[in-house]
């Protein structure tokens, strides 16, 4: 991983995903619900969590600006948020590139 | 009873006046190009569409008010109105007010946080500042309101003309729209990512999103008689309207449609007309991804088989998005569709998406041999969406128009505050025990976490108070309105989401939070909140704005629009707000004043009628409600008060109370102030009606006068047992 570019310190995959989890629930104002609580592969949006489009655009903004990762639009960012195994096999791929 | 529009006026990107706009509508002309305005640096999508030459003449006005300013001249001018000899109204419909020019001074206030300098400017161009600019160049006015409901404060400004009209009080109504281009509304509509990269395609398959517009366009409205009497002749009838709540989602579109279908029907049958009258719609069509699938359904729904011969088009392609204008500008080209017998065009549809089964004006405008009545269709953030109805002034067919003979009751109150929260009789201790400036004012605790999760401040304080106040008046139902006022709106909040994308750049732009900085965001958070589905938007009025939307909610009903609405007002303390206060008054000595604190009040007003339908307890009966402007306090149609007790009550120990009570029965009435019960707010007005509202239903008192007064205006309202 390239952290000088990043500027970033490396994150294990489970740290990656902590700090994803994390994310979701400070970003969307998930109020009282723990972040460990949500499963990797829980889906995200409509069923499972129940996010929709506006948490979609709120989580990409966040995760560009925290992660240094920048979420594509339209059709591939649905593939990339299925849930957060998939948001963060994203991430680790993006920063390992 | 008809309502004419006998007036136009419009600066739009296309051109200044109504005729410069309408050559290039018809001849397909688009307006949608980079912004020069200001730096777009940074930006997804720098397009949209600009307005040149605008001047901006003088301190203290904005872009926004200079173009509406030309654009109700003209719309003056060609009605031939003259303030000085007919009682004239001003609504004015907006969103961002003088955001782009507060944008410069937020970028300085960024670098030197104490500079008094831009502290004392930062709240000169406050929403309502269009409407003062308007009353000093073209008035004086008899009446003005200011409105917010996002993308459709516009139509809603005709709207609540139109109800003025049909009151009778009023013999003509300038109404419209204004607003500027500013990076808060263009970074926020990028992080939505609601912008077609090139100039939006509405109805086409290849759409992409909207393009950010900026204009003005203002209606003159009156009756047709009065119009009649004057010899002039009407461009188009203002023959019917509708306005509701899909109380769905903060930015997306209830995508059945549902909503707004029944809105069509409503306004179609108000209009006294059924589908088969219906030549034109100028629809809302944005051309967002979500937008025009809705539309095409709520069409499809409302006007049945009759939608395969009605040709359907978006002036948006050619002006881009002028958002608080645009319902005002499309219902001007609307009206002129009508007058004139010429379609105008979607431009650059190349591929209409089959999907949608609309029939298009595609490229360019054509005339067709009648126009005997078109739709205007407008949508706003948060789901609150007018409909309004043009047609032929010769047309045969009469209008339905609904009495307004019913007496007016208030039936639940609340007020959340420095005090915890209060029902209606509890409204009425209120001003007997002042409760500590700084005790905590909490609203999550009366609120479900995870549904009110993307409520701001504003928007969870406003939700404690009306449910309440609900709940008192015997509980939610959905055709419920709602009309909720503020004096700057969310000033804190702009100035955060600014001040991150001054650190960070237009990429960081909040996306949950642009929706909360719409002036009406509060009313569109609420009513999904609470599931009320009527007539909604926001009101300002500086520190009468819950006067006014108590006021607004009085006259939505007595005209029929609604049968129930809460009206008041939500004022979150605001650091801004304080400093500027601060920077201000900070040459006087330290100011007695009274600490600023969080205030959200609601009051629940319907008819006698409906009250007694559902088996409502009436609070308080509605006896007399004024309100006027320019000086004078009426003092001389102030009603007397009736046998047995009687109070005063006032948002704060204002000198100007005793002129307008000096010499009237009221005079020697005690007077309560509520200022020093629960500390300074702007939303004190709300308060006080609701204060009066718990006297009465607690038997403290037999009646009560309230009485808020603001620059050179006010409002009064009789409130009594009987």
């Amino acid at each position: 991983m390239d952290c000088a570019k990043n500027g970033i310190v490396s994150m294990s995959p489970a740290q990656l995903r902590g700090e994803l989890k994390r994310l979701i629930v400070t970003e969307l104002n998930l109020k009282g619900r723990d972040p460990s609580s949500i499963e990797d592969d829980e889906p995200l949006f409509g069923t499972g969590l129940g996010l929709d489009s506006l948490d979609a655009l709120q989580l990409a903004m966040s995760i560009e600006e925290q992660l240094h990762v920048r979420i594509p639009e339209g059709d591939e960012a649905r593939a990339i948020f299925q849930s957060v195994s998939t948001i963060a096999d994203y991430v680790a791929r993006v920063q390992a590139g | 009873m008809r309502l004419w529009v006998t007036g136009l006026g419009l600066v739009t990107p296309l051109g200044i006046g109504v005729e410069a706009t309408w050559g290039r509508l018809v001849r397909g002309d688009r307006a949608i190009r980079p912004i020069t305005l200001f730096d777009v640096g940074g930006q997804r999508v720098g397009v949209a569409g600009e307005v040149d030459g605008v001047e901006v003449s003088a301190p203290g006005w904005s872009r926004t008010s200079s173009m509406a300013a030309t654009a109700a001249e003209e719309a003056m001018r060609a009605a031939g109105i003259d303030v000085a000899r007919a009682r004239v109204g001003l609504v004015v419909g907006g969103t961002t007010g003088g955001m782009f020019e507060t944008e410069q001074l937020l970028g300085r206030l960024h670098a030197e946080p104490e500079c008094r300098e831009v502290l004392v400017a930062m709240l000169s161009h406050p929403l309502t500042s269009t409407g003062d600019r308007l009353d000093e160049r073209l008035g004086p006015f008899a009446r003005v309101r200011t409105l917010s409901s996002a993308c459709s404060s516009g139509a809603n400004a005709l709207v609540v003309a139109a109800g003025w009209l049909l009151a009778g009080d009023l013999d003509a109504v300038v109404a419209g729209g204004s607003d500027g281009l500013c990076r808060l509304t263009l970074s926020g509509f990028n992080a939505l990512g609601a912008l077609d990269p090139e100039p939006c395609r509405p109805f086409d398959r290849r759409r992409r999103g909207t393009s950010l517009g900026e204009g003005a366009g203002f209606l003159v409205l009156e009756r047709a008689e009065s119009a009649r009497a004057r010899g002039v002749v009407p461009i188009a009838e203002l023959a019917g309207w509708a306005l509701g709540s899909e109380a769905h989602h903060i930015t997306n579109p209830a995508p059945d449609g549902v909503v707004v279908a029944s809105l069509i029907q409503r306004a179609v049958a108000r209009a006294g007309l059924s589908p088969r009258d219906i030549d034109y719609v100028n629809a809302h069509g944005t051309g967002t991804p979500l937008n025009e699938p809705m539309e095409a359904s709520a069409l499809a729904r409302a006007l049945g088989a009759e939608l395969a011969r009605i040709p359907v088009s978006s002036s948006k392609a050619q002006l881009g998005h002028s958002l608080g204008a645009a319902g005002a500008i499309e219902a001007a080209i609307t009206a002129l569709v009508v007058s004139r017998r010429t379609l105008v065009p979607t431009a650059g549809l190349d591929e209409p998406d089959p999907a949608l089964g609309l029939l298009h004006v595609p490229h360019v405008g054509r005339p067709v041999s009648r126009v005997r009545a078109a739709l205007s269709n407008a949508f706003g953030f948060g789901g609150m969406d007018t409909v309004l109805v043009f047609a032929d002034p010769d047309r045969e067919t009469e209008p339905q128009r609904t009495p307004t003979a019913a007496p007016l009751v208030v039936t639940g109150a609340a007020v959340f505050g420095t005090g915890g929260l209060l029902g209606t009789e509890e409204c009425g201790a209120l001003v007997d025990r002042p409760s500590d400036p700084d005790a905590p004012v909490d609203p999550d605790v009366h609120l479900d976490a995870m549904r009110a999760r993307r409520l701001d401040r504003a928007a969870r304080l406003g939700a404690v108070a009306v449910e309440r106040a609900l709940a008192d008046s015997g509980g939610t139902d959905a055709t419920t309105g709602l009309i909720l006022g503020s004096a700057f709106g969310n000033v804190d909040g702009s100035a955060a989401y600014m001040h991150r994308i001054f650190d960070k750049g237009a990429r960081s732009a909040s996306p949950a939070e642009f929706p909360n900085l719409v002036p009406s965001s509060p009313v569109g958070h609420v009513s999904i909140y609470l599931g009320l589905r009527g007539s909604a938007f926001a009101t300002e009025d500086l520190a009468t704005s819950g006067e006014s939307a108590f006021m607004q909610a009085l006259q939505l009903v007595a005209t029929g629009e609604a049968s129930r609405v809460v009206a008041g007002a939500v004022e979150p303390k605001s650091d801004i707000v304080d400093r500027v206060l601060a920077a201000l008054f900070a040459p006087a000595a330290p100011q007695e004043g009274l600490a600023r604190s969080d205030v959200a009040a609601a009051i629940v007003v319907e008819t006698e009628t409906e009250a007694r339908r559902r088996g409502a307890r009436v609070m308080a009966r509605v006896r007399q409600a004024l309100e006027w402007r320019g000086g004078g306090a009426r003092r001389t149609e102030l009603s007397s008060p009736r046998e047995g007790r009687a109070e005063v009550i006032l948002a704060r120990a204002d000198v100007g109370a005793e002129a307008v009570l000096a010499g009237t029965p009221w005079g020697a009435c005690p007077r309560l102030v509520c200022a020093q019960a629960i500390g300074e707010s702007d939303g004190l007005g709300a308060v006080a009606i609701a204060v009066a509202v718990g006297r009465i239903a607690s038997g403290r008192t037999d009646q009560a006068l309230v009485l808020g007064l603001a620059r050179g205006g006010g409002y009064a309202f009789v409130l009594g047992r009987e």
